[in-house]
């Protein structure tokens, strides 16, 4: 389960490295285009909607990675103040109610998927299938529900890591 | 069955859950209860429209840009230059601490990235200089306050992309409300020396202030690539912080030296989680909004106002003491995401100019960022100088009041939120 789970947080690691790093140098080096070389600078109008749809992927793939961290923003002191037993307990139900909330989206996000890939609709300047666009919520919640039920089941201890916040 | 949603997402909130599950399971519940007949595909349309816009990309450029230069050497060159400017006034180390502040908001955009930044660099220094502890950890959380109102301010952006409001507008007019935030803070700082007996610094040299300016040329580019960037007209706000980011790691590697590729991995990492972090409020905050205006929440907000006869006074009076609680209790995001859509268009009605309400909301959320209990710069101090969260509050009380003043100030002057703007754009 560990090198599973390794595995998934390496990828995710990586993949938003890459992508963050891409979104700078793209959008950089649409400034530079527009700017000096402004006769072509149609020719990269594509550069502004590739961004945009890196970020949508950057958001969602950090969810669980954030959750896992502790990262998520929470006012958590109530969980220093009660008992033991007791915070375990609202530790499982947060868990269970942000595990269903996870599938319940990843449920939404893949019939929208199905529904926009049927429909044909594509991206104004990539022409990407809009379709294709919408799996980062399916991946993103896919994740974070993951997350929650690992947490569920004592796998990760993701409140130890919780700062107040 | 309104009120179980409602009582539903407070007992969430207290009960410590994540905050996009406070705002997004009763968003759910409201889509179930009233308005079923509605597709549930808008569900993540909703939420995927609350993030695919240009103008939120800054937000992810300033959050990579501001934990660059606060993990290298931008922030402390800046901070050392200031000191030789304004160090050897009475309480010099105190004025350094606002000035190092303001100077790191005018390439940051975050309090929190600011009271990080400069919690370890000032902190020390101001209790050699004589400071109290309870009096440098508040000004030290206060401070930082002004991040958010110096521009570029991750606050605003989030506001002008809500509300359609021009951020350069918004930016220009946030210079001076966090200069006159700074300056309130810098009389108590003259007041705490004389009353503390704290000496005026080491007097510094013309000579010496120059080599300092010299060795902070690099960092000092900074506000000039983001600030003469969006002001010349020569990129938009989005652009100025996709370029501030190549512009640090350029200078923190290839300048400075101060880290190498494994380091920019890892900064890289950590900026992105907090981008999830912020824009999966974002989202929630999309859904959220959408019901408010489903709802006609802001038409209700102002038929009761004119049945009351309240005027502009009264309604910013209302939209302060609404901000104030709410940024007691939830974060500042999620403040003005629930906030905002109903009390904006309520504004407008009533006359409120859009980038005067900008500030007023804003040095809210700032208000809210240091208040007790739940002031998110308040941790952010206490995990960053492994202090106690009470001896913070402690110190960060009478910081509150001036800020209260302050923004009594602001909500009926509006022309010193204004003149810059009009200056600028006419």
């Amino acid at each position: 389960m560990s090198v599973a789970l390794g595995f998934i947080r390496n990828i995710e690691r990586y993949s938003l490295v890459g992508i963050f790093l891409t979104m700078v140098a793209l959008f950089f080096i649409n400034i530079l285009i527009r700017e000096f070389a402004g006769t072509i600078a149609s020719d990269f109008a594509w550069i502004e909607e590739a961004v945009r749809i890196m970020n949508g992927f950057l958001v969602f793939l950090g969810l669980g990675l954030a959750l896992e961290k502790g990262r998520h923003v929470s006012i958590n002191t109530i969980h220093s103040i009660l008992p033991t037993k007791i915070a375990w307990f609202l530790y499982k139900i947060i868990d269970a109610t942000g595990c269903l909330f996870s599938l319940y989206l990843v449920w939404q996000s893949y019939s929208l998927v199905k529904f926009v890939l049927m429909t044909g609709q594509t991206s104004p300047t990539l022409d990407l299938p809009m379709g294709w666009i919408y799996t980062a919520p399916v991946i993103g919640f896919s994740l974070l529900a993951l997350r929650y039920a690992l947490s569920f089941f004592g796998i990760i201890n993701r409140f130890s890591n919780q700062g107040e916040s | 069955m309104l009120l179980i949603i409602i009582l539903l997402a407070i007992a969430l909130l207290i009960l410590g859950f994540e905050m996009f599950l406070v705002l997004g399971v009763p968003s759910l519940l409201t889509k179930e209860a009233y308005y079923s007949t509605l597709p549930d595909a808008a569900i993540i349309q909703k939420i995927f429209g609350g993030i695919d816009h240009t103008t939120l990309l800054a937000i992810p450029f300033f959050i990579f840009a501001a934990h660059l230069m606060g993990s290298g050497q931008i922030a402390k060159q800046l901070t050392g230059f200031i000191r030789t400017l304004i160090g050897h006034t009475k309480g010099g180390m105190g004025h350094t601490a606002i000035g190092g502040s303001m100077a790191f908001g005018s390439v940051s955009g975050s309090a929190p990235a600011t009271v990080a930044a400069m919690g370890n660099m000032v902190y020390p220094e101001m209790r050699k200089s004589g400071f109290s502890e309870k009096f440098s950890l508040g000004l030290l959380v206060a401070s930082a306050e002004t991040a958010l109102l110096i521009p570029p301010s991750i606050t605003f952006i989030i506001y002008g992309w809500m509300t359609g409001t021009s951020i350069a507008k918004l930016f220009a007019g946030g210079l001076a409300v966090g200069i006159l935030l700074g300056f309130a803070f810098a009389v108590m700082v003259w007041f705490e020396a004389r009353r503390a007996g704290i000496e005026a610094g080491q007097k510094t040299t013309w000579k010496q202030r120059l080599i300092a300016a010299r060795e902070a040329i690099w960092a000092l580019g900074m506000p000039v690539i983001i600030l003469g960037g969006i002001y010349s007209g020569f990129m938009t706000p989005t652009e100025a912080a996709a370029a501030s980011v190549v512009y640090a790691i350029f200078v923190e590697m290839v300048i400075y030296r101060n880290f190498g590729f494994k380091d920019l991995v890892e900064i890289t990492e950590r900026s992105a989680i907090s981008t999830s972090i912020i824009f999966i409020l974002l989202a929630m905050g999309g859904l959220i909004s959408f019901y408010i205006t489903l709802a006609q929440v802001p038409t209700q907000i102002t038929e009761f106002l004119t049945l009351i006869e309240a005027g502009p006074l009264e309604f910013l009076l209302v939209v302060n003491i609404c901000f104030l609680i709410a940024g007691m209790f939830i974060d500042p995001n999620s403040a003005l995401l629930i906030l905002v859509p109903p009390l904006f268009p309520v504004a407008m009605a009533l006359g409120v100019d859009p980038v005067h309400f900008g500030m007023i909301v804003t040095l809210n959320i700032g208000l809210g960022m240091i208040t007790p209990p739940f002031g998110l710069d308040i941790f952010v101090a206490a995990s960053t100088l492994n202090k106690p969260v009470l001896n913070i509050i402690k110190g960060v009380w009478p910081f509150v009041g001036v800020n209260l003043i302050v923004l009594f100030i602001i909500t009926y002057i509006p022309a010193i939120s204004l003149f810059i703007p009009n200056l600028i754009f006419g």
